[in-house]
């Protein structure tokens, strides 16, 4: 009577084992190519938004990841920081760049969203934040008045300006703490 | 003959999409362009062949009790490999079928023949089943991709074929759609079929 | 309040069925009869609420801590969703048969119903606290009901419509989906910012 549960339990653990140990070496042949590319699409987002910069450092100890970006002669061009908040179906996650010196933004990029495809998802499209480029960061970003939103995606749209008006200021703020200079 | 039989009934008389109506949880949400119906076809054959092959393998080794739990455990292996290799070597593609890679999982083409066809075939048929029926899949979801993608946004494969002057119906990009262009084209598949059927009398 | 918003927004807004794309398989299956759909929802949105809730559970107590959710979380997910459905299937035959009997094989489907595994890796993916992500799967549930009963309704009334003929079952219930599905799209603009 032992036998047929037995084997039950062998085979099972036996596959569940052989699953668990390919994955792992799945995993670890593939997760650096994963972290590779992640570095890489966050490289291309930070240098978007702050045109003229070729580099890029971490600033240390800060809330949120905030990275300065460098000209050709090493000079500051500004920085950019990664931020997230609720959209209309799930996290925006969005990369800003600020100049400091005129307290303006220089560009937003769509990092990763859940918003609607064809409607919502297009925030990620440049007509869309072109617009916040050149913007005091103390703008209202109010869609229809201050920004024109996405045809027929007024919630992602306004998620969008709200996650603006909500983390600027902090940005801002946090970028001058931690010593990032003017 | 028969082998080759294996492999071309799942590309037309039994099409896991418009004939046996087997996953369409992905059929709907993927097919907004013609790209994602492709990307996901394939991904969803890498899938089919590796669990096909894997329960034609071990179909005499797994009792019949713990069989349905093995397939699975067997599916999702696949399906994470899957996604870490698009993960990692295609990510354009992985960020567009997002939540539909794992889903691939419970896209019952995969249970159902692994449960009717490859726990009881051998390696060779059972991956013939697979490639088969994975093709008439991805044949299937790109079609209704390109439908989509030309009525919604007047491209194909990100290629713009009407002109300036085009007014796309989004609402073939747009869960509605998705719905009605699968709806239209079973209708006109079985309204052939049926016409086929009068004229051999 | 904000659980109250993600409720609304789950059963009406980001519907699963109409505007994810998630449970298709019984919904276009099952809902023929409006009592077997409707009891067909009411055993989904248990097992959703149930695997919400086992799912938080094992991706935070064991997955995360152990640094394997990259890599096991898909295989872990869909076992315990298997074995979610195998209780209830074992708890249902012994406490209501006749229940049992009528649901039949569309029981044990609900393991493969995509819309399942989509809220417990949609849950996991937007970092959902254990009683953000039961809301989460309750709202899926009733959701999912709510379609699936509709569904049911309207392809009863046209049992007695003039349907033509290669149209009959499973294309004109997506056209009707289709015609729900920009119902529901209307329900968009019901939580203002």
């Amino acid at each position: 009577m032992k036998n047929p549960i037995a084997r039950l339990i062998i085979v099972l653990a036996l596959i569940s084992i052989g699953s668990g140990l390919f994955l792992a070496l799945t995993y670890t042949y593939t997760i650096p190519h994963i972290e590779a590319n992640a570095a890489r699409d966050q490289e291309i987002a930070i240098l978007e938004t702050l045109p003229g910069a070729v580099d890029y450092q971490e600033l240390e100890q800060t809330d949120m990841p905030i990275y300065v970006g460098l000209d050709s002669g090493g000079g500051i061009v500004g920085f950019s920081y990664v931020i997230e908040g609720g959209g209309f179906q799930g996290i925006i996650r969005m990369m800003v760049g600020v100049n400091p010196h005129e307290e303006k933004i220089t560009g937003v990029k769509v990092l990763s969203h859940s918003e609607t495809p064809g409607l919502g998802a297009r925030i990620t499209e440049p007509a869309f934040l072109e617009q916040f480029a050149q913007k005091s960061i103390n703008d209202d970003f109010e869609v229809k008045e201050d920004v024109d939103g996405v045809t027929g995606a007024t919630v992602s749209s306004k998620s969008v300006s709200e996650i603006l008006k909500q983390s600027l200021p902090q940005a801002l703020e946090q970028y001058r703490m931690s010593g990032g200079g003017k | 003959m028969k082998t080759g039989y294996e492999f071309f009934k799942g590309l037309w008389d039994e099409n896991p999409i418009f004939r046996l109506l087997l996953g369409m949880c992905p059929t709907l949400a993927v097919t907004n362009a013609a790209m994602n119906g492709l990307s996901m076809g394939l991904a969803t054959t890498f899938v089919l062949l590796g669990s096909n092959i894997m329960v034609a393998a071990l179909k005499n080794v797994i009792p019949d009790k713990v069989r349905i739990p093995s397939y699975i455990i067997i599916i999702a292996t696949f399906v994470t490999i899957a996604d870490l290799g698009l993960a990692a070597f295609f990510p354009d593609i992985y960020k567009v079928l997002g939540l539909f890679i794992p889903l691939i999982v419970v896209n019952c083409i995969i249970l159902a023949r692994a449960e009717a066809f490859a726990s009881k075939n051998t390696i060779g048929t059972s991956l013939l089943d697979a490639l088969g029926m994975g093709f008439g899949f991805t044949w299937a979801l790109t079609l209704l991709g390109s439908i989509r993608e030309i009525m919604g946004m007047g491209s194909i494969f990100g290629m713009q074929i009407f002109g300036e002057g085009f007014v796309s119906w989004i609402i073939f990009i747009l869960p509605p759609g998705a719905f009605l262009t699968l709806g239209l084209l079973l209708g006109l598949f079985n309204a052939m079929l049926n016409k086929k059927k009068t004229q051999c009398g | 309040m904000e659980l109250l918003l993600l409720f609304i927004s789950t059963v009406l807004i980001n519907n699963f069925v109409l505007s994810r794309f998630l449970g298709i398989c019984p919904f276009l299956g099952v809902s023929k009869k409006l009592e077997v759909a409707f009891s067909m929802g009411l055993a989904a949105t248990f097992v959703m609420t149930l695997s919400a809730i086992a799912t938080w559970l094992i991706q935070h107590y064991i997955l995360i801590p152990f640094g394997m959710e990259r890599f096991l979380q898909y295989v872990a997910f869909i076992l315990v969703i298997a074995s979610l459905v195998q209780f209830v299937e074992m708890f249902l035959k012994k406490t209501s048969p006749a229940l049992y009997q009528s649901l039949g094989i569309f029981l044990p489907l609900i393991t493969t119903n995509c819309a399942i595994l989509g809220l417990a890796l949609l849950s996991a993916l937007n970092g959902y606290g254990l009683v953000t992500s039961t809301v989460f799967g309750f709202g899926a549930g009733v959701g999912f009901t709510m379609a699936i009963s509709a569904m049911a309704g309207l392809r009863e009334s046209m049992e007695f419509g003039d349907v033509p003929e290669p149209f009959k079952g499973v294309p004109i219930t997506l056209i009707t989906a289709a015609i729900m599905s920009m119902a529901f799209m209307g329900f968009s603009g019901l939580i203002a910012m």
